[in-house]
């Protein structure tokens, strides 16, 4: 692993962090009283990261980032849920960008519909009910307009951040 | 990496995606309207971990205090309920609000918990009563 790579690795893992805490302020709860409805910018570095470094690289990041948030807000529900939702996302972003016809507007939305599927999956496992599965519509409504916001922030990012 | 990063203004398939993802929602969203049913809500169940802990007629005011990782403060008032008291983190419950139609739910993810209305189904109801 070359030092720059891993220089750019802890420095989005640190962004990733600090964009998941500055989410917390944002009340948007209040908005939309949903268990789980999240902006989700700190996923603007895990797709920055998929198109930049690689899914290796940005396997790290994310468990680095879930663990580390995990640590220091001493949540387990919360740390199981970003994680799953976290893995599950990046891994339909990985698949759905070798599409040529996807740009990363259909990646994102495509993701944070694969995070609002897993993370009614692990709400389900937890409460031993399947009752939670009414509110994947609505998620996913929410979750298509908040993939699009964290679209526009990613394309904005690459297409100053050239590689060098 | 080059022509990945040539992918960033929006494409056809971007809107065959997104119009997929709104289908299956709104697709979902359709069939849980149909399948809660229409029955007369009457009773409250309060389920922690999946099972029920608890069930409260919906018609009564009265209130419960549903224990465990956190507390839940459940309350029934004028033929609505809700979960007016948490001590969990976010209190997502809270900010539910109330419920009064059967077949929805308010649910408390860090105490395992969920506050079910429950319609009248056939098999519950009295069909005749014989003198």
């Amino acid at each position: 692993m070359k030092t720059k790579d891993l220089t750019i690795m802890a420095i989005l893992t640190a962004l990733a962090m600090v964009l998941g805490w500055v989410e917390r302020m944002i009340p948007l709860e209040l908005l939309i009283p949903l268990p789980g409805v999240k902006l989700g910018l700190a996923n603007t570095v895990t797709m920055f990261s998929l198109y930049w470094l690689n899914l290796p690289a940005t396997m790290l990041i994310l468990t680095a980032r879930c663990l580390l948030g995990g640590l220091f807000s001493g949540n387990v529900t919360a740390l199981a849920f970003s994680l799953t939702g976290g893995v599950i996302s990046m891994l339909v972003m990985a698949a759905a960008k070798r599409s040529r016809h996807l740009s990363v507007w259909g990646v994102s939305v495509l993701g944070a519909a694969g995070h609002n599927c897993g993370q009614i999956l692990i709400a389900m496992i937890l409460m031993h009910s399947g009752a939670v599965l009414g509110y994947l519509p609505y998620l996913l409504l929410i979750g298509t307009a908040c993939g699009c916001a964290t679209a526009a922030v990613t394309a904005g990012v690459l297409r100053i951040a050239r590689p060098s | 990496m080059m022509k990945d990063l040539e992918r960033l203004t929006f494409r056809k398939g971007d809107a065959v995606a997104i119009g997929a993802v709104i289908l299956a929602a709104i697709a979902l969203l359709i069939f849980f309207l149909v399948s809660a049913g229409n029955g007369q809500a009457h009773t409250v169940r309060i389920y922690r971990n999946g099972e029920v802990i608890r069930e409260m007629p919906l018609g009564e005011n009265g209130e419960y205090l549903v224990t465990g990782t956190y507390e839940n403060l459940v309350e029934i008032r004028d033929g609505r309920a809700a979960i007016t008291r948490s001590s969990c983190p976010g209190e997502d419950c809270v900010h539910s609000g109330w419920i009064s139609q059967p077949g929805r739910s308010i649910v408390c993810l860090p105490n395992r918990v969920e506050v079910r209305i429950e319609g009248s189904t056939a098999d519950d109801e009295v069909d005749a009563v014989i003198r």
